[in-house]
């Protein structure tokens, strides 16, 4: 399909509005391809090829089919258009078995006739060089084929005829009195095509078997026939190969639409347009819309919580706090609650820049999402792919609903690298938490000093040895006092330390939550919200190419 | 349109014979009936063929097969079918001798069927036992569900004709008309010309004739008398190459036709002479008709075969979408039974709550095991504050909720996609226009409606579990909003599937809402319990979802299809062959 597409590109050197047609088609035909109904995308593609083909092809000539039913003359009056003698004629049906091209005029058509399938044993020049009748010269261009017949008991010739169908320019019907009303052409080819009415033109032959007063009624009755196809206005010349009768009025009908050079373009654009209006049935008219931010967030929502952060924050909130009570504790009591395990550490989390790096290939031991959180996810995911397709057809629905849990698989091990590979803000304890622990020791060295002081007076008293007097502030000993102040300075810091641990511990905690739901974020975007993106841009460039068609 | 009386009015008088003519039209009958009752609702390669080849066996049951048992000394019917504009109208007029089709150069011409009979033997044709669906009138009519009658004495006695319809204009109800015509033809007069004996709709007609060796004559008309040699050589070739080497072909040379717009007798002669000699000949009458009968007989029993085979064919397409609506659901029910009952239940605002009605969660985490010091709390913690057994309940049921929901629509977009998969269910759901790939409408509204009844009979349960234990200081103190609740916590981890980190906190709960419930009534008691909620949960949801399995399953019943009628099918071909065999021996 993308070769398709490039070529369809290069061909747009400088774009007319039909080129654009096709590039229109084209890029709706590439996005469309896997999502929507099989059947309308190959025949859309199919347009596109032959629009293309044809497009690089020769827009000098004309290529005009005489097609109908056999024993309709189609031969005779490719014959008599011709004035050879080529195509052969007779009785036994069906005659004609293969398809035979006659070019007017001195420009090659070779590549047109390649490209349409006719080899060259069946086709022949007339050089208007040799002619010098004006009406010989006015179909200069044209490039005139005889098909077999499409009714007959051979297959192969129906076959022959709707290949060539696709890709003629101008469809000459040749009716006649006994098979206008077969509903072999009607209900296979008129009605289906009745939106080429502009490349399509009829001829009743053998008139001459019908009695003269009878004729008019019978081109009246042809005219209702069609006109029930929906195929009013087409013109419709009255002729017999055999007698001559009418053949320059069809020669004079395909002279002018040979002159005008557009006859090969208005069938492409039908042929685009056709296809366009197909497709626009299967995929929608709806302006491509957008996943909204909420349900986004949504999303995220419910993807943070499956994965645990709320777990993980609190971890962080209360390892904040044993670690800053580690270090900001009174000393002499806080190595007790060393015996509990640091909250994050049994998450396998936190270990700080080197241990992330470990970590990041290994899993951490949050505990899996469990069903209703799984659940609460999975809904999340449905009710944004529900909203962002509320307009939609029912293949895009179907698209978008498989995007959205495409990467399921991958999304709850995304979740827990991302955990694992967030940095949490834990590699140190805050900076004020050292000085207060500078401050505890200090003055736990200060109370010990009191305390040795204080053994030493007691041990000279008890030994009856006198000593220096001992200094006195507020008529108490200095000793005590440094004893006293170290145990409730220590204990008031300690008191105070905790109360600061909590605020701390809530604002690192909060850091933490931003982080995570961040890095949740990105790997939601990564799994859920681009796979979901991907196909609402193919809907947006199906919708716009379509648009360009349709323009 | 049913046959309106299937019992024989005229039997042969052989006894045997009739006797085995009876069992053949009761067979048939039975055939007839059978075949209008199957069903072939599924899209399936080539269902719309054996559709309509079904409509086509019935239809000829009734207009020819039946009636012609029952009267195999009625008139022979001869049609004259074939192509628009291959001049069917002028050949019966010039046969006749007098303008009884209106011929034109319009096509397509004929509107109504007209039938050429003997005066004598009009008492066969007044009546509808032939083509009981079309009126009979004595008037020209343009109506194509009426069969005009022309009483001629040109036609010989014991033969009539038909002029059809054409088979191949855009007309459909002629093509309809005269397909229906030729089934119910004892001899087919088949007109092609020139211009349309090579083309593919006329030879279709005549392959069936010759695959039910049907008796057939070809008429070559409008042919220039310039290439008439050649062309009437083609055609014999390719009649013989399609298995229709026996059939007599006549030609009928292009010539101006005289004032009334009849061909000059000469032009006509062959065949009336031939038509003459065969009306009255009755032997070679009734072997013309024995031949029709007897292979439109034989392709009948071998075409109920076919529609037996489709017949099977659909019943395996209605189980295979019927087994993947089942499995999509059951799979759901397995997971809703397994996620409320290992325990996941107890995470998230479940076990906030639950531990907030406890008490506060470090204390129950130190002091789990001492369950007494502990119960006192809890005894405090319910009876102090009700309403925080009320914030649980409301816990519970937007986990439960939640839990419903996703495996509701996961089990409904399964099936979709599932259907989708095949043409058939793809079919079903296209044509019906309905999007099941969500849950119902009101199916939210269902499901918390559910959650609350069940949540109301745990606490009847736990009411009437108490009734003799109502004057307990215990149960009173712990209340029944509280006893019920501690219940769901125990159901929620019945299945004890807690693994992980949650171990100690999900295990905890349910067993300090064990424990507590065995202090209450007893742990034989409290199983049974358990087990009655946990059941009574298993089978609302169970209920539930019925519901939205039904709406697929609604689908595949509005189908009624009888599993039998395919074997049935089978049976009667089979006697019908039986039978066949047996005339053909006594014959011989």
């Amino acid at each position: 399909m993308s070769s398709l597409v490039s070529g369809t590109r290069k061909l747009l050197g400088r774009p007319s509005p039909l080129d654009r047609q096709v590039a229109g088609l084209a890029n709706a035909v590439e996005a469309a391809t896997g999502r929507l109904d099989e059947d309308v995308v190959e025949n859309a593609a199919g347009v596109v090829e032959r629009a293309s083909a044809r497009l690089r092809l020769s827009g000098d000539h004309t290529v005009v089919a005489l097609a109908g039913a056999t024993g309709s003359g189609k031969s005779s009056t490719f014959n008599a258009m011709t004035g050879l003698n080529l195509a052969a004629v007779g009785v036994r049906r069906p005659t004609t078995s293969y398809a035979t091209a006659c070019t007017w005029g001195e420009s090659s058509s070779s590549e047109l006739l390649e490209w349409l399938g006719i080899p060259p044993r069946h086709q022949v020049t007339r050089d208007s060089m040799l002619d010098t009748g004006l009406a010989e010269r006015k179909l200069e261009g044209l490039v005139l084929l005889d098909l077999p017949d499409h009714d007959s008991t051979e297959v192969a010739h129906h076959l022959e005829v709707e290949r060539l169908i696709e890709k003629v320019d101008l469809m000459v019907w040749v009716l006649d009195p006994q098979k206008y009303a077969d509903a072999a052409v009607h209900d296979r080819y008129l009605r289906p095509l009745a939106p080429h009415k502009r490349s399509m033109m009829f001829v009743l032959n053998h008139v001459d078997e019908v009695p003269t007063d009878t004729r008019e009624g019978m081109l009246h009755d042809v005219r209702r026939v069609l006109d029930r196809d929906g195929l009013a206005g087409v013109p419709l010349i009255a002729t017999s190969a055999r007698t001559g009768e009418g053949l320059e009025d069809l020669r004079a009908a395909i002279a002018t639409r040979v002159a005008e050079k557009a006859t090969s373009r208005t069938r492409l654009m039908a042929d685009l347009v056709q296809a366009a209006k197909l497709m626009s049935e299967h995929s929608g008219t709806v302006p491509p819309p957008e996943l909204g931010a909420s349900s986004k967030q949504e999303m995220i929502d419910a993807l943070a919580d499956a994965a645990g952060v709320p777990l993980v924050v609190d971890a962080v909130r209360r390892s904040t706090r044993y670690r800053a009570r580690q270090a900001t504790g009174f000393p002499l009591t806080s190595w007790i609650s060393k015996f509990r395990p640091d909250p994050l550490k049994r998450l396998h989390l936190g270990q700080g820049a080197s241990g992330r790096d470990i970590m990041a290939a290994a899993r951490s031991s949050i505990p899996q999402a469990d069903q209703v959180q799984k659940a609460r996810v999975e809904s999340a995911l449905r009710s944004a792919a529900d909203e962002v397709t509320t307009n939609l057809t029912p293949p895009w629905v179907r698209a978008v609903r498989k995007a959205s849990t495409l990467r399921f698989a991958d999304l709850y091990d995304g979740l827990d690298h991302a955990l694992v590979t967030t940095d949490l803000g834990l590699s140190s304890i805050p900076r004020w938490c050292r000085v207060v622990r500078v401050l505890q020791w200090s003055m736990l060295l200060v109370g010990i000093l009191g305390a040795v002081w204080l053994t030493v007076l007691a041990g000279a008293a008890w030994l009856r040895l006198s000593i220096a007097a001992v200094p006195e502030y507020f008529g108490t000993a200095l000793p005590t006092l440094m004893l006293g102040f170290a145990i409730v300075a220590g204990l008031a810091l300690a008191l105070l330390s905790r109360a600061l641990i909590a605020w701390n511990s809530r604002s690192r905690a909060r850091k933490a939550d931003r982080r995570l739901r961040i890095a949740v974020a990105t790997v939601a975007d990564a799994l859920v919200v681009q796979p979901i993106e991907v196909e609402l841009e193919a809907y947006a460039q199906v919708w716009q190419g379509l648009s360009e068609v349709r323009a | 349109m049913r046959f309106s009386n299937p019992l024989p009015s005229q039997v042969p008088d052989d006894d045997g014979a009739s006797a085995h003519a009876t069992r053949m039209l009761t067979t048939l009958v039975q055939l007839r009936d059978t075949l209008e009752q199957i069903r072939l609702p599924f899209e399936a390669p080539d269902v719309a063929e054996v559709r309509l080849r079904r409509e086509q066996m019935i239809a000829q049951l009734d207009d020819y097969v039946l009636p012609r048992l029952i009267q195999i000394d009625a008139p022979l019917l001869t049609v004259v079918g074939g192509s628009t504009g291959s001049g069917k109208s002028t050949l019966v007029n010039s046969l006749v001798g007098e303008r009884v089709s209106e011929p034109g150069v319009l096509r397509p011409t004929t509107r109504s069927p007209v039938l050429v009979h003997h005066p004598d033997d009009a008492e066969w044709f007044d009546e509808a036992r032939i083509l009981p669906g079309l009126e009979r009138t004595r008037r020209s009519t343009g109506d194509p569900g009426a069969l005009q009658l022309v009483a001629s004495s040109e036609v010989p006695r014991g033969l009539a004709l038909v002029d059809a319809p054409d088979i191949d204009s855009v007309e459909e109800r002629n093509r309809t008309l005269a397909t229906e015509l030729l089934a119910a033809a004892d001899l087919w007069l088949f007109v092609t010309s020139a211009a349309r004996y090579g083309d593919q709709v006329p030879w279709h007609f005549l392959k069936q004739a010759a695959d039910r060796s049907a008796a057939v004559a070809i008429v070559l008309d409008r042919t220039a008398p310039a290439s008439m040699a050649e062309v009437s050589s083609h055609l014999a070739r390719m009649l013989t190459l399609r298995g229709l080497k026996d059939s007599p072909l006549f030609t009928v040379p292009e010539i101006p036709l005289d004032a009334q717009g009849l061909l000059p007798a000469d032009a006509v002669a062959d065949i009336r002479r031939w038509l003459i000699t065969l009306g009255e000949d009755g032997g070679a009458r009734k072997g013309v008709v024995r031949q029709t009968l007897d292979g439109a007989v034989r392709s009948a029993a071998m075409r109920a075969h076919e529609i037996a085979d489709a017949c099977a064919d659909q019943t395996e397409v209605a189980t295979h979408l019927r087994a993947e609506v089942n499995v999509a659901y059951d799979r759901a029910l397995k997971e809703i039974d397994e996620g409320s009952a290992d325990g996941t239940l107890l995470r998230g605002e479940v076990l906030a709550r639950w531990q907030e009605f406890v008490g506060t969660g470090e204390l129950l985490r130190t002091l789990e095991s001492k369950v007494s010091r502990l119960r006192d709390r809890i005894v405090n913690a319910m009876s102090g504050k009700p309403q925080q057994a009320e914030r649980l309940t409301v816990a519970v049921e937007s986990g439960l909720q939640t839990l419903l929901f996703e495996h509701a629509e996961a089990a409904a977009e399964r099936t979709d996609a599932a259907w989708r998969s095949i043409a058939a269910g793809r079919r079903i759901l296209e044509e019906r226009q309905v999007d099941l790939s969500r849950t119902s409408r009101d199916f939210h509204g269902r499901a918390e409606r559910m959650i609350r009844d069940w949540q109301g009979a745990v606490l009847d349960l736990v009411r009437s579990e108490g009734a003799d234990k109502r004057a307990a200081a215990r149960f009173l103190a712990y209340g029944v909003n509280g006893l019920s609740v501690a219940l769901m916590v125990v159901v929620f981890a019945s299945t004890g599937g807690v693994t992980g980190a949650e171990v100690g906190i999900a295990g905890g709960s349910a067993v300090l809402g064990q424990k507590l419930l065995e202090a209450v009534f007893g742990d034989q008691a409290v199983r049974r319990l358990a087990e009655n909620a946990r059941r009574d949960l298993a089978d609302r949801v169970t209920q539930l979802l019925d519901q939205e399995r039904r709406r697929y399953l609604v689908l595949l019943d509005e189908e009624e299809m009888n599993p039998d009628s395919a074997e049935m099918l089978r049976h009667l071909a089979r006697r019908i062959d039986d039978l066949r065999f047996v005339a053909s021996q006594g014959n011989a």
